[in-house]
């Protein structure tokens, strides 16, 4: 299991990213599944960065946890932003998804893309602690 | 690979080579080539991919915000793109929205 700790900046997703691509090689995840894990992951980290620490004036790190079990490769971010549940934002709908580009509006798909491209998605709050679980399943 | 925004405006196309990872710590300089481009009042806008290794969510921000400031007859078009960038823009609906080709003209 790896865990890490990382100062909670927008520079540091680059840092996030790569923990997750190499926790991915390590267990053989296929190129498709790794980018859309990655991607999930990296979108999650952005809004903590952003809206859990940054806009709340608030500083801290976000700990990634990588870890193996029989079934699934799990990612864990920890951070003590604060309080988010992804799951509770609306998510567009088809008919927000086919609007022009012109007339779209320009949030929400971050965390659109992060819950679509993960086969599980888990959140919780324990001791002022956010957890974001990420689950990809293993072949 | 560091992330750059290229612009060259090509008559009066907008060609922005895009390089390396475009997640939310770097958009800002895609918007900013978008920006200068803006100032040009271009015809059309060419984003050439192919190098485009990775794109999160920030980067189709910048989109939305071309065809906002460019208005809606300045076509977009997405070259050389990766599989898994097109599948980020097609899960967002943003295919039907920009002409997707290999390679161009």
């Amino acid at each position: 299991m790896v865990r890490q700790s990382i100062p909670a900046n927008l520079a540091a997703l680059s840092d996030i990213r790569r923990l997750v691509h190499q926790g991915c090689q390590e267990v053989g995840l296929d190129q498709a599944a790794t980018y859309r894990l990655t991607l999930a992951v990296d979108e999650i980290a952005t809004n903590i960065i952003t809206h859990g620490y940054e806009e709340s004036g608030l500083s801290g790190d976000v700990v990634v946890s990588i870890e193996r079990t029989d079934r699934n490769l799990i990612v864990t971010l920890e951070d003590t932003g604060i309080a988010y549940d992804p799951r509770t934002r609306g998510m567009p709908t088809a008919e927000d998804l086919d609007k022009p580009l012109e007339d779209r509006e320009i949030g929400g798909l971050g965390v659109f893309l992060a819950l679509q491209d993960v086969d599980h998605f888990d959140y919780q709050r324990c001791n002022n602690v956010n957890r974001n679980i990420f689950g990809m399943n293993l072949a | 690979m560091a992330f750059s925004a290229n612009l060259e405006m090509v008559d009066s196309e907008a060609r922005i080579t895009l390089e390396g990872e475009l997640d939310a710590a770097v958009a800002g300089q895609f918007r900013q080539a978008i920006e200068q481009a803006v100032q040009q009042k271009p015809q059309k806008l060419v984003l050439f991919m192919n190098n485009l290794q990775f794109m999160a969510s920030a980067g189709l921000r910048v989109l939305v915000f071309a065809k906002q400031h460019m208005g809606s007859e300045v076509a977009i078009y997405v070259i050389g793109a990766i599989g898994p960038v097109l599948n980020t823009l097609q899960m967002s609906g943003f295919q039907q929205a920009v002409y997707v080709q290999e390679s161009y003209p």
